[in-house]
């Protein structure tokens, strides 16, 4: 078979291509795969800030597997991202659910629930949630207008994750978006053939909704996924990984190790172990979801 | 591709194994005795007082050197070594650094990584520090750093909780801890011990063992001094003043301040807790939050015989100069101003404690600026036997393990026994490491 010649008609040789992404390669190369290896090698090595890094093979890793805190603050972003991620899904589909209603004044409602996302862990919110769930907040002088007693939400280690928790929560306006989105793309006539067949909306909305936005929530579950297992900014800002460690998670232990006792080898190698665990369960996520779509078809 | 992705990594690889060559190579510009014209970075923590005072000082140096142009990076303490550490890290740190005393044991452990200041004699007056004050700063023999202020941690009350409830300021630790009787009565405490990034909770409970000891917790070459017992004792004495009500409990305070400190708590702020363990170079904040004249200087608790030891003090904190800056001279004719100027010294006043420099000393006498919590204080202590701090008790992952045992003890997760011998064992361990 003779192999056909396309001629450029601008006159751009083979080299073209290369040329136009050539300012993402370097970017890339860069900005991200020359931290990647960086952080490999160092995690190989004892590097203090005042040092020179001395090479020592897997010792960081080997210290890292005994160590209890690191242990403990595994335990905690894994606890944390188990709870955190579904509870997210769940209330950011039901009110995309909500606000794919058609009725007046809609847009208001959009962006009022997609405020909090953009507020983050800030200090105003540190504020707000001091107020909110210290011993004299809001949260307990509510409870106790129903007679039950106050909580301790910041003192006591089994309540404490939940404020980070609830934080992250109230703050789905982004998974909530996505949703919305893919929920206004579904075709209207599978809703009104469905309506004919005599099927309800809890029917509809599991033979038609879930299967149509399947996709959707396999991305944002993802997304959530890999942003859960990172999470240091809400416990380090709101409980500062206290009491006794309940709220201590591995990006607070990578960043304490790096900038507060200024291991930077023993930092990298934890990094890298997150890695390790997030690829591990984005990995099993995607075999799963591979597998049950191969079941199918 | 596979040719690509194998160039990509041996290009990384080489750029890591050359980055991490380019630190030796570090060449120190040598001092030449004259003032250039140049831009130089100086970077402090602290409150708004000092902040304000510094900015202004600053003003006055540029009427007098339009020619050495100061750029000023400041901000609050939470983080601030972090930033300071990971700037050290990068070589990107600004030519005249206001430093912790810890940090010349963490960032400058072999006295390389800031400027030898005694090679800068011509721009920068040391006459006016007394030899001890000096060694402060000295690292393997060269002098890292000068110390701008000699402090300690003094106990201050809330005069207006006290004269309420018709309480005099305690002197002995019984008589504190028989306060704590009292006015746990009407849902108040004494005083506030804390396990954030001051770390009050363990300093005055080794104050305590060291008065009845003698003993110091830790040597300044890095010897740790305390047995497992007097670390039991130590922990001890904090479950005391937990039980008799002198000081929340870990869970109380937390559950009602939240990750806030102490000065920014309501709890504090309304008088529930009425007394606070802080260094005179820093009370200035807690005095600003309650209504004037209220928070007070307190004695200097000793034992029921009058033995007064123990108390500690250390350099409050110290210019040093970065052994990357390209203008030693300039930076060392900064500090130089800033630590013996007189009406520089005018118009910091107090705002870093009370000034170690004889000649900045001289003019806040002369200007009658010498009053207030942080000179009484150090008044005070003055006139007592004090311990100076180890630079190794004050490292971030020392207070680790203080908090980590003080935190068991105060949750019950464990007897005083068991959470001393873990920390003598971390202790122990850590120290012989950085050795």
């Amino acid at each position: 078979m003779k192999h056909r010649q396309y001629k450029n008609p601008v006159g751009v040789g083979k080299y073209t291509g290369l040329l136009l992404i050539s300012p993402f390669i370097a970017g890339f190369i860069l900005f991200t795969l020359y931290p990647f290896v960086c952080s490999f090698v160092l995690g190989m090595t004892d590097y203090r800030s005042a040092g020179e890094p001395k090479f020592i093979g897997l010792e960081n890793y080997k210290t890292m597997l005994s160590s209890e805190n690191f242990r403990k603050a595994l335990g905690v972003t894994l606890k944390y991202a188990a709870i955190l991620v579904p509870l997210k899904l769940i209330v950011s589909l039901l009110t995309a659910l909500l606000l794919n209603l058609e009725i007046k004044g809609i847009g208001f409602f959009r962006t009022a629930f997609y405020i909090p996302s953009i507020l983050g862990a800030n200090l105003a919110v540190v504020i707000m949630w001091q107020y909110l769930f210290t011993a004299d907040g809001l949260v307990n002088q509510f409870l106790e207008l129903f007679g039950a007693s106050p909580v301790s939400w910041y003192g006591n280690p089994d309540a404490s994750i939940y404020i980070i928790i609830l934080l992250r929560l109230w703050e789905f306006g982004s998974t909530m978006i996505i949703f919305l989105a893919a929920l206004r793309d579904i075709p209207r006539e599978l809703y009104d053939a469905a309506k004919v067949d005599g099927c309800g909306c809890i029917r509809s909305f599991f033979s038609i909704t879930l299967p149509q936005i399947k996709k959707v929530i396999f991305i944002n579950l993802i997304l959530q996924t890999i942003s859960a297992l990172q999470e240091f900014n809400a416990p380090y800002m709101i409980t500062g990984g206290g009491p006794l460690r309940s709220t201590y998670t591995v990006g607070m232990l990578i960043y304490d190790e790096m900038f507060k006792y200024s291991e930077a080898g023993y930092a990298n190698a934890v990094s890298w172990v997150l890695f390790a665990v997030i690829a591990l369960a984005v990995g099993l996520m995607y075999l799963v979801t591979g597998r049950r779509e191969r079941d199918r078809s | 591709m596979k040719k690509i992705i194998s160039l990509i990594t041996a290009f990384c690889c080489m750029a890591v194994f050359t980055a991490c060559k380019k630190k030796n190579d570090r060449a120190i510009t040598p001092a030449d005795g004259k003032l250039d014209k140049c831009t130089l970075r100086f970077s402090w923590w602290g409150d708004d007082e000092r902040h304000k005072a510094t900015l202004e000082a600053i003003e006055l140096w540029n009427s007098i050197h339009p020619e050495i142009e100061i750029i000023s990076e400041y901000g609050g303490w939470d983080g601030w070594t972090e930033k300071v550490s990971s700037q050290m890290s990068g070589g990107t740190e600004p030519d005249i650094i206001q430093i912790n005393y810890d940090w010349l044991a963490t960032l400058s452990p072999d006295g390389d990584s800031f400027y030898n200041l005694n090679d800068l004699s011509k721009q920068l007056d040391l006459s006016g520090f007394d030899k001890e004050i000096l060694s402060f700063g000295e690292v393997d023999g060269k002098l890292n750093a000068v110390t701008v202020s000699v402090t300690g941690r003094g106990l201050f009350y809330n005069s207006d909780v006290y004269e309420n409830l018709g309480a005099e300021f305690p002197q002995t630790w019984d008589e504190l801890i028989s306060l704590g009787d009292i006015f746990s009565q009407n849902g108040i405490y004494p005083l506030d011990l804390d396990i954030q990034s001051g770390g009050t909770a363990w300093y005055l409970a080794i104050v305590y063992v060291q008065q009845i000891t003698g003993r110091d917790f830790i040597s300044m070459d890095g010897k740790l001094g305390f047995t497992a017992d007097d670390i039991r004792m130590a922990l001890d004495f904090y479950k005391k003043l937990e039980d008799h009500g002198v000081i929340r409990t870990i869970q109380t305070r937390t559950d009602e301040d939240g990750n806030a400190a102490l000065y920014q708590s309501p709890e504090f702020i309304e008088g529930n807790v009425a007394g606070v363990l802080e260094w005179g170079s820093s009370v200035g904040k807690y005095e600003a939050v309650l209504p004037e004249g209220a928070l007070k200087t307190g004695p200097f608790l000793t034992t029921e015989d009058g033995t007064s030891s123990g108390w500690m003090i250390k350099p409050s904190m110290l210019y040093a100069v970065s052994g990357n800056t390209e203008y030693p001279d300039e930076a060392a004719a900064f500090i130089n101003f800033l630590l013996n100027n007189s009406e520089c010294a005018r118009i910091l006043g107090t705002t870093r404690g009370i000034p170690a420099s004889r000649y900045a000393h001289e003019s806040l006498e002369q200007n009658g600026l010498l009053t207030g919590l942080a000179y009484e204080s150090d008044s005070m202590l003055d006139n007592l036997d004090t311990v100076t701090i180890s630079p190794y008790m004050e490292l971030p992952r020392m207070k680790e393990f203080y908090n980590t045992a003080i935190e068991q003890v105060s949750y019950d997760l464990c007897d005083t026994k068991t959470a001393a011998d873990e920390m003598y064992t971390s202790v122990s361990e850590y120290l012989d490491r950085l050795k």
